[in-house]
């Protein structure tokens, strides 16, 4: 039996009948069949309803004439992300702002919640930001698809006709080093921000690992920042007009 | 000259301290974990260059937005860009060893 968190107790007791249900239907088998949610699903569950709470929260208490604090707050992260997609995307970019804010308040909420004791960072286990990155790369192909119709192929084919052999397949292993790249840089700065915790925890039980619970804050913010400008900025690319 | 003396000397002294590691004699020397070895070593050289490419991202960063204070918001993007993109090569180098490292 791996070690549980308190709210992944509680969630294999009462659903662990439907996760394995939902497993054997797409032919997979836990190796713990009586805690089939690991820590990681058990911890995404939770933000994922924190959040929907928030936003419910916030839709309820939307006002023109008085705006409370927590309107206040929402609509700087909207006004940041939707000034970010002016200055790198341009023209149109109103409709990416949707899912980049969803994107960062998702990583943002994920990279906090570790801090609090009880519950762990989702995304200092690889699958998570594998999630995000593979979401947002294959976000940014459809949208680029979806502009550009057939001619998006023209991206990957260089400046000149006849460097297409040469460029299509850089571009291919670039493109899907982004993948790896996304998902490595949110996946490490998370896990080291932890290791070098327990670290010093092992040294001095007593506040020096604080600092470094502070300084894993300043990079969740960092990291969470960094994700969506690299997603804005592949996004601008995508949706590039040819001239 | 002297310094220099003084300097290999010192080297010298500190090498004798580890005389008692030949007093084992008989037991069965410990192999050396060459992967924990190499590891130590490669996350070394890989903070010590990113140390080195940082600084210089945050000098030149740190020299536009003093010539030019307007240019403060596109020097900040650049910079923080810069820095992110370059910790996440060491990263990488560090998942390498998670990974190698038993």
């Amino acid at each position: 039996m791996p070690h549980q968190l308190w709210i992944t107790a509680l969630l294999n007791k009462y659903f662990a009948g439907v996760a394995n249900a939902i497993l054997s239907a797409l032919h997979l088998h836990s190796s713990h069949p009586q805690a089939p949610i690991p820590n990681y699903v058990a911890m995404q569950i939770v933000v994922f309803l924190l959040l929907v709470l928030v936003f419910v929260l916030v839709r309820t208490r939307l006002s023109v004439e008085n705006p409370g604090p927590l309107q206040h707050v929402f609509e700087g992260i909207y006004g940041m992300v939707d000034q970010q997609g002016h200055d790198i995307i341009g023209d149109g970019h109103a409709r990416f702002t949707n899912y980049l804010s969803t994107l960062g308040i998702f990583i943002l909420t994920c990279n906090l919640i570790g801090l609090i004791p009880g519950f762990e960072a989702p995304t200092a286990i690889p699958s998570v930001p594998l999630g995000c990155a593979v979401v947002t790369w294959i976000y940014y192909h459809a949208n680029g698809i979806r502009v550009n119709g057939p001619g998006y192929i023209k991206h990957f084919l260089g400046p000149m006709w006849w460097l297409a052999p040469l460029m299509f397949p850089i571009e291919l292993a670039s493109h899907l080093a982004r993948i790896l790249s996304l998902t490595v840089r949110l996946y490490a700065n998370m896990f080291a921000g932890d290791m070098v915790t327990l670290v010093f925890l092992s040294l001095f039980p007593i506040g020096i690992p604080v600092i470094f619970m502070l300084l894993h804050v300043g990079v969740s913010f960092i990291q969470t920042y960094i994700f969506v400008l690299l997603a804005t900025v592949y996004i601008g690319e995508a949706v590039a007009h040819e001239h | 000259m002297r310094k220099l003396m003084i300097g290999v000397l010192s080297v010298l002294a500190v090498s004798m301290m580890t005389m008692p590691a030949y007093a084992q004699g008989g037991a069965a020397a410990p192999a050396t974990n060459w992967v924990a070895l190499a590891s130590g070593f490669g996350m070394a050289i890989a903070a010590g260059l990113a140390g080195l490419g940082q600084g210089r991202v945050g000098a030149a960063a740190c020299e536009g937005m003093a010539r030019n204070p307007g240019a403060r918001p596109a020097v900040l993007l650049a910079l923080i860009l810069g820095l992110a993109f370059i910790e996440s090569l060491v990263l990488f180098t560090l998942v390498i060893i998670f990974v190698k490292v038993a």
